[in-house]
């Protein structure tokens, strides 16, 4: 029965991440595309006057997205048509069963792996839940009975069928460089150092196949430069063109938890997961009284800075709108002071004398941080990327995806098997 | 709980199965076709073969059924037919022989086994990426090779019957 519970908890983990992130992904992509542009950004919705920056704007468009009037097309076909949303949610969700996001947790005299399901197959678990990700654009883009949204579904099925090959080639080297298909041995393995210096991460040992994945990662995606299936000034809105209210904020929902997968998956197999660089766990475990009182002396520094800046903003900007947004850098100052508070309060507590239950706590919280960390910055190189380049032209898209990355991905496989049998 | 599942899968693969065979839209057939294949691949996972499950829904249920479903919406086109038709008459024989076909197999089986099965747990790391590994590239490496040269001819066939034949290499 353990084990049940175990496997649940680990599964509301990654549920609340997902979403967590989703909202936090809208807003950033948000803020981001302004500061790329060079102008403010959402900064209207509020609650009582406060408007956090933005922030509350994902909760207005969940207020929205659910008291919207669901509008069908009538010549839909009604199963598929429903079915679909659903399904794209659901298959993005389901590829975190196999991704580690820490070594293991003490809990009760119990070691639990943190990782919901430890397939001996994981890295071909990944792929074919991406091969399987298509049909939810696919069925979206059929049951519309909608011209833009069928060549959307179209446009989706050719792009992942020439990517997904790419992607499995790129990670083969990956395979062959760890010996194993198991996602914890793979994250294991990139916890070494080559030379005695140099992080032995998946980016260190295959450096094409690197850059092989993570392009093909954008556009299994469907974001841009590959976002096609949408490509708003072709096809309208492409294969969610006839969703509305929560149907299609399930399509949206997935598109971002797509890519929080995606990060996670750059994360895991090429910037050595939750590995925390020279920082193996024995040494954590040795030395958490250390590691923690250091840890709370820099959040507080780190935040005390913070405030000091949102103060300066609030002097300098004294009076600039004339209404309650003037008080923003004041409540934003506050919030940084009572974090760097709670943090020297921690001190309090004398961290440097913790044991070795504390130290296994710290060990794993310290990993699972360094995990979230590395998925945020990827999610953010989403949001940048997204920001910077335009789209691709169909036909260049399908000469990248077939002339130059498979050609690359198998000479990358090929260069790697020969290295792996001469050393 | 293995039971349990083994009939769910089973039961679900076999509905699935029946309903591609029935479904009017090319479509939703293709779909149903895939439900199966996934609960096949299930199937798999209960047998200890995890590397076949994966493979089941990569290959199959994944690569193959997307082109099938490419290819079945580019012919029919996103406009849906209207109106009930009763199952032609020369359908009648797609949807009886297979189950004839398999209670034949399953027969067969019973005659030379018995109904208890093979018998016995399966050994330590059966099923595993590198039992299968050691069969398809040692026990079988012969049929694994030339099965990869049909594959070969096969995709050079087809580029050399979907090319436009002015531009082919040897004309």
């Amino acid at each position: 029965m353990t084990i049940v519970f175990d496997t649940l908890a680990k599964i509301g983990f990654f549920f609340v991440l997902i979403m967590g992130l989703v909202v936090v992904l809208i807003w950033m992509e948000r803020k981001g595309a302004a500061f790329i542009q060079d102008r403010t950004g959402p900064n209207r919705a509020s609650i009582g006057g406060v408007r956090l920056a933005g922030l509350v704007h994902p909760v207005a468009d969940v207020f929205k997205l659910l008291f919207k009037e669901d509008v069908a097309p009538a010549n839909r076909h009604a199963a598929l048509y429903n079915l679909a949303p659903w399904l794209v949610m659901t298959v993005a969700m389901s590829t975190y069963a196999v991704i580690p996001f820490g070594d293991y947790l003490t809990v009760a005299g119990r070691r639990v792996p943190l990782v919901a399901a430890d397939l001996s197959v994981g890295l071909l678990y990944v792929l074919a839940i991406a091969s399987l990700a298509t049909y939810g654009v696919v069925m979206a883009g059929w049951a519309s009975n909608n011209k833009f949204t069928f060549l959307g579904g179209i446009r989706a099925t050719s792009q992942m069928i020439s990517y997904e090959i790419s992607m499995g080639l790129a990670l083969m080297g990956l395979v062959l460089v760890f010996s194993s298909l198991r996602l914890t041995d793979i994250v294991a393995g990139q916890g070494d150092l080559i030379w005695g210096f140099l992080p032995k991460w998946g980016v260190v040992v295959q450096p094409l196949g690197f850059i092989l994945f993570i392009v093909a990662v954008f556009a299994e995606t469907n974001r841009n430069p590959f976002d096609l299936p949408e490509g708003e000034s072709e096809i309208v809105a492409g294969f969610h063109l006839e969703y509305s209210s929560m149907k299609f904020a399930l399509f949206f929902m997935a598109e971002y938890a797509h890519m929080v997968i995606g990060a996670s998956l750059i994360a895991t197999f090429y910037f050595g997961g939750y590995q925390i660089p020279w920082l193996p766990r024995p040494l954590i475990e040795a030395n958490a009284g250390l590691i923690l009182t250091l840890k709370l002396i820099g959040v507080a520094l780190i935040s005390m800075m913070i405030a000091m800046l949102f103060f300066r903003r609030a002097q300098k900007e004294k009076g600039k709108f004339g209404d309650a947004r003037d008080r923003e850098p004041v409540l934003g100052a506050g919030l940084w002071v009572l974090v760097a508070g709670g943090a020297l309060a921690g001190l309090v507590l004398k961290p440097w004398t913790i044991g070795p239950v504390g130290a296994d706590m710290v060990a794993s919280l310290l990993q699972v941080m360094a995990f979230v960390a590395k998925v945020v910055f990827f999610a953010w190189l989403f949001i940048w990327v997204r920001w910077t380049l335009p789209r691709f032209r169909y036909d260049q898209l399908m000469h990248l995806g077939w002339k130059v990355w498979l050609p690359l991905g198998l000479a990358n496989l090929v260069v790697t098997a020969l290295v792996m049998a001469i050393v | 709980m293995e039971g349990i599942l083994f009939w769910v899968c089973g039961i679900l693969m076999v509905f699935g199965g029946l309903m591609m065979v029935v479904q009017r839209s090319a479509v939703v057939s293709a779909v149903w076709l895939i439900f199966a294949f996934v609960c096949a691949a299930g199937i798999f996972a209960l047998l200890s073969a995890p590397f076949l499950a994966v493979m089941q829904i990569l290959v199959y249920a994944g690569a193959i059924m997307v082109l099938f479903l490419f290819v079945i919406m580019m012919l029919q086109g996103p406009v849906l037919e209207g109106g009930r038709k009763r199952l032609a008459l020369p359908m009648w024989p797609a949807v009886a022989v297979p189950p004839m076909a398999i209670a034949v197999m399953i027969i067969g089986y019973v005659k030379r086994h018995g109904t208890t099965g093979m018998g016995g747990p399966a050994p330590e790391g059966f099923g595993s990426p590198e039992h299968v590994a050691e069969l398809l590239l040692g026990k079988y490496l012969l049929a694994f090779e030339l099965i990869s040269i049909v594959l070969l001819v096969a995709i050079i066939g087809a580029l050399a019957v979907g090319k436009d034949e002015r531009k082919l290499p040897w004309k």
